[in-house]
């Protein structure tokens, strides 16, 4: 049978239908964005403010589940939490929904006095119930993020609303009132509106399916959309109780290439730029209409030992090594400068942060002391890192070079983070280039990873099972007094700078571009969990 | 046979080849060395969290144990939970899909708008000017990396001239249409929401040109051999020396007998295009299949990566039932029987 296809005739009336649709959507786009011949886009409009990041990393914007840096980003707009820190200071908790709090002498019991007054976004009154409801739930829920709360809380019902704006906390022991403190001002700890959360609830989930992509909180923005992958936007609280916030439309874009991120902060079309590579800030750094911020984050760069093998449990080993690296190169060659030079395990600006650097290149120094130790002639020794990771595969290189003047022949082996972080975690890799960032700005979350092998964290994974170290991680993890539980972090940092299985490289600094109208931004160390974006206003264009 | 015996025996076979791929996939991922669970949750989660949601996803439990329960959840439509989501995979794909759909289908239509006449001109007016013009042309598109290709383009038509919309699929200040199909194209003309019509065909023109223009290279060239293999047939010479018209010769002798290749090249295309080209999904912004799987694949994350691999799996199978029942009307010589 023949079917004759028809072929000069209706492809190509289809093309000039096509072609028609074309243009007349190029000329609707157009007239809707120009003006006087400046491309005139949302980010100009003084109410809106646009930031471009990657968000593929956001999960769940309940904040008892909320752990991603995408999600507890946007979650603190959500919602307020008992205390809250002002960055950059993030040595001090300040009062938030709490507006004082008291504990006893032996500091198990703590007291809060809940602010009055404050409204969650639909008008319901936000009081001690509605505190106790929230942190109860944090704990019945049992998500990724409750340990924060589970390692000083036993179970839920000690946690109680004495009366109308009073709540009463139990802790399993006492331990240093800036660390709970601290606990409670992650938002984890945020307070939901128990009212609209159980409306919600299914199932027994307590409203975490719905909380997922909708919010139910008294903070300074509302969540209207989240279109995973795509974009999140927030609405101004009109009920928050500090106050309208100046910016009423938050639109967070997805934009996971910085390259396209550059184009669309040069164009004005966003007004903050969250993800662009060191290369980039330098050649913003001479464009008219960009700003950039630069800050310490508290994320830390180092190798890690492991103290069972044969050559890296001699101590004088560890300590040639890190005598070999060249700690100003990395910074200056690789990093570009994007780095501070810190060599103990407690980031600036925390609370017993340690400036010591004692360690630069010296190989004479390392030569002889692997000399001491029995190896002349050096040794061979296996470097694991996330395979096609950037710096990670340049600082590698780098420290192989570095290593193999003095002797030690380095076997790279890059690997896909799955497999790295399990043969991690079993205690099966011999070096390993790795990065901790602190999960919440108190000292023991770096102290009791890096110096206490009983809670299976870096320590434990580099089989460093140091006694010495972990008493001392844990003693100043119960001391009350701020001064001495500083000089107790001060003694752990000198020790573990000395004796400990790690070669720590230099501290994150990272930078946020933006346009020039944008104020009142002020970046978070603490990747922006304690980001306050309500504070954020635009000055008009014309003055630019 | 009839044809509707050929589909139904088809189908089946797709069944098989589809739980083929997807038992494969699922051994080598669960051998491959890596703990997903450590790899989502990131190296700070205490060791007790990682290995309470290594329970909760059953992956502490024999190999066995897990097909047989995967087996079983296949069977009711259930394609697992992603731990990176914690969502149910189908509901991820589900969502994913459209968008990768709509950047497909009009990728395709523009590679169709490009290839195909320049590979019949092409071929036509072989060696002369046009034909090297073409055929340079179509070397650009299969040689250029997709990645520089779009960013270029993003920057000459965004950026420096203003042209056309940067990343995204719809600009946040249009209202959204309400989900139909997924397509943003085809929802807003439900809905009669021109605005957003005109808004999501913008956003599409770059990434679906990119898409277009490498894939309309490869169409280009098969077409343009094909149609060169038929014209050295007789029976052009014998429709031209019976003195009828041009165009019925080039529709009827010369271009229908070349098809099959053709088609054969556009069903590879579209089978590609679907399964989502990540890069471009990347430079884009576009919420796409590619990026999904992608992730997935980086991460071990199981789930995704076995539901991921079936639904590509499906859509080749289906492309390619479709191109042979198309054979069947293309030339009346093939017969399934």
């Amino acid at each position: 049978m023949n079917r004759g296809v028809k072929i000069p005739s209706l492809p190509w009336i289809i093309s000039i239908i096509l072609l028609i649709l074309l243009i007349i959507s190029w000329s609707y786009f157009l007239m809707y964005s120009r003006q006087g011949g400046q491309t005139v886009s949302l980010a100009t409009r003084p109410d809106t403010l646009v930031i471009a990041m990657d968000i593929s990393d956001a999960v769940s914007l309940d904040p008892a589940v909320a752990y991603e840096f995408t999600s507890v980003m946007v979650v603190n707009q959500l919602y307020d939490k008992i205390v809250d820190y002002e960055p950059p200071d993030l040595a001090k908790v300040v009062p938030a929904v709490a507006e004082s709090w008291s504990y006893t002498p032996d500091g198990k019991t703590w007291t809060f006095k809940i602010r009055q007054g404050i409204k969650f976004a639909n008008g319901d009154p936000l009081d001690a119930k509605a505190v106790e409801y929230s942190l109860r739930r944090v704990l019945q829920l049992g998500k990724t993020a409750a340990w924060l709360l589970q390692q000083f809380i036993a179970k839920p019902e000690d946690i109680v609303a004495t009366d109308n704006y009073t709540v009463v906390i139990k802790l399993k022991e006492s331990v240093a009132p800036d660390l709970f403190l601290s606990a409670l001002a992650f938002t984890t700890s945020a307070i939901v509106n128990p009212k609209e959360v159980e409306a919600h609830a299914s199932g027994g989930d307590m409203g975490s399916a719905w909380l997922t992509d909708h919010s139910a909180g008294s903070g300074p923005y509302i969540l209207e959309k989240w279109e995973r992958n795509s974009q999140i936007i927030l609405k101004a609280n009109p009920n928050y109780w500090r106050g309208k916030p100046a910016i009423d439309t938050i639109i967070i874009k997805h934009v996971p290439e910085p390259a396209t991120q550059m184009m669309l902060l040069q164009k004005g079309d966003v007004d903050i730029a969250l993800g662009l590579t060191i290369d980039q800030i330098q050649q913003l750094k001479d464009v008219r209409g960009v700003k950039i911020q630069e800050y310490p984050v508290l994320q830390l760069a180092y190798i890690g030992m492991n103290v069972n093998n044969k050559y890296l449990s001699d101590e004088r080993v560890r300590t040639a090594i890190k005598y070999a690296i060249d700690y100003d190169g990395i910074i200056r060659d690789i990093l570009k400068g994007g780095a501070m030079k810190v060599q103990t395990i407690i980031p600036y600006p925390l609370l017993g942060f340690n400036p010591a650097t004692p360690y630069y290149r010296d190989v004479a120094k390392a030569k002889q002391l692997l000399a001491e130790a029995g190896y002349p002639n050096g040794f061979e020794i296996e470097l694991a890192y996330p395979a096609g990771s950037h710096p990670q595969e340049e600082i590698a290189q780098k420290i192989q070079r570095d290593l193999a003047e003095v002797g030690i022949r380095v076997i790279l082996r890059p690997m896909a983070a799955s497999e790295m972080y399990q043969k991690y975690r079993q205690q099966s890799l011999q070096m390993v280039l790795a990065g901790w960032g602190s999960d919440y700005p108190d000292p023991d979350n770096n102290a009791k990873a890096f110096g206490d092998y009983r809670i299976k964290q870096l320590a434990w994974r580099n089989m460093w099972y140091d006694n010495y170290s972990a008493d001392l991680v844990e003693k100043a993890y119960k001391e009350l007094d701020k001064a001495t539980r500083e000089a107790l972090y001060k003694q752990l940092t000198d020790y573990i700078l000395q004796h400990g299985p790690y070669v720590v490289l230099y501290q994150v600094i990272q930078f946020v571009a933006m346009r020039t109208w944008v104020e009142g931004f002020v970046p978070d160390p603490s990747f922006g969990t304690y980001l306050h974006l309500y504070k954020v206003y635009k000055e008009p264009v014309l003055k630019q | 046979m009839t044809i509707l015996n050929y589909v139904i025996r088809r189908i089946f076979y797709m069944l098989f080849v589809i739980w083929g791929i997807a038992t494969i996939v699922f051994f080598i991922t669960r051998i491959l060395p890596g703990d997903p669970v450590g790899a989502i949750l990131g190296p700070q989660a205490p060791q007790d969290v990682v290995d309470k949601i290594r329970r909760e996803y059953g992956f502490d439990k024999p190999i066995y144990v897990q097909y047989i329960d995967f087996l079983t959840k296949i069977v009711r439509g259930d394609l697992g939970r992603s731990i990176a989501t914690n969502r149910p995979v189908i509901y991820d794909i589900g969502e994913r899909f459209p968008a990768t759909f709509e950047l497909a289908t009009s990728a395709l239509i523009i590679a169709l708008i490009i290839g195909i006449p320049a590979g019949i001109v092409s071929a036509l007016r072989k060696d002369k000017g046009i034909d090297h013009a073409l055929r340079i042309v179509s070397l650009f598109g299969v040689s250029m990396p997709v990645f520089w290709l779009g960013l270029m383009l993003l920057l000459v038509f965004y950026y420096m001239l203003g042209l056309l919309p940067g990343p995204g699929r719809l600009d946040p200040y249009i209202k959204e249409p309400p989900r139909i199909t997924g397509l943003l194209t085809i929802d807003s003309l439900l809905t009669g929401n021109i605005d957003a019509f005109f808004n999501a065909l913008s956003h599409l023109i770059l990434p679906a040109f990119v898409l277009g223009y490498l894939s309309s290279a490869y169409i280009a060239r098969v077409t343009r051999a094909s149609i060169l293999e038929t014209l050295r047939q007789d029976h052009v010479k014998f429709a031209r020396s019976k003195g009828l018209p041009r165009n019925k010769i080039l529709t009827r002798h010369i271009i229908k007998p070349s098809l099959i290749p053709i088609v054969t090249i556009i069903g590879l295309v579209y089978g590609w295009l679907l399964e989502g080209a990540v890069l471009t999904e990347t430079i884009f912004g576009w919420p796409g299949l590619g990026s999904y799987l992608t992730r997935a694949m980086i991460y071990m994350d199981y789930d995704s990566i076995v539901g991921g691999v079936m639904v590509v799996a499906l859509i080749y199978s289906v492309i390619n039932l479709i191109v042979d029942i198309l054979y069947v009307y293309i030339d009346p010589r093939i017969r399934y029987g």
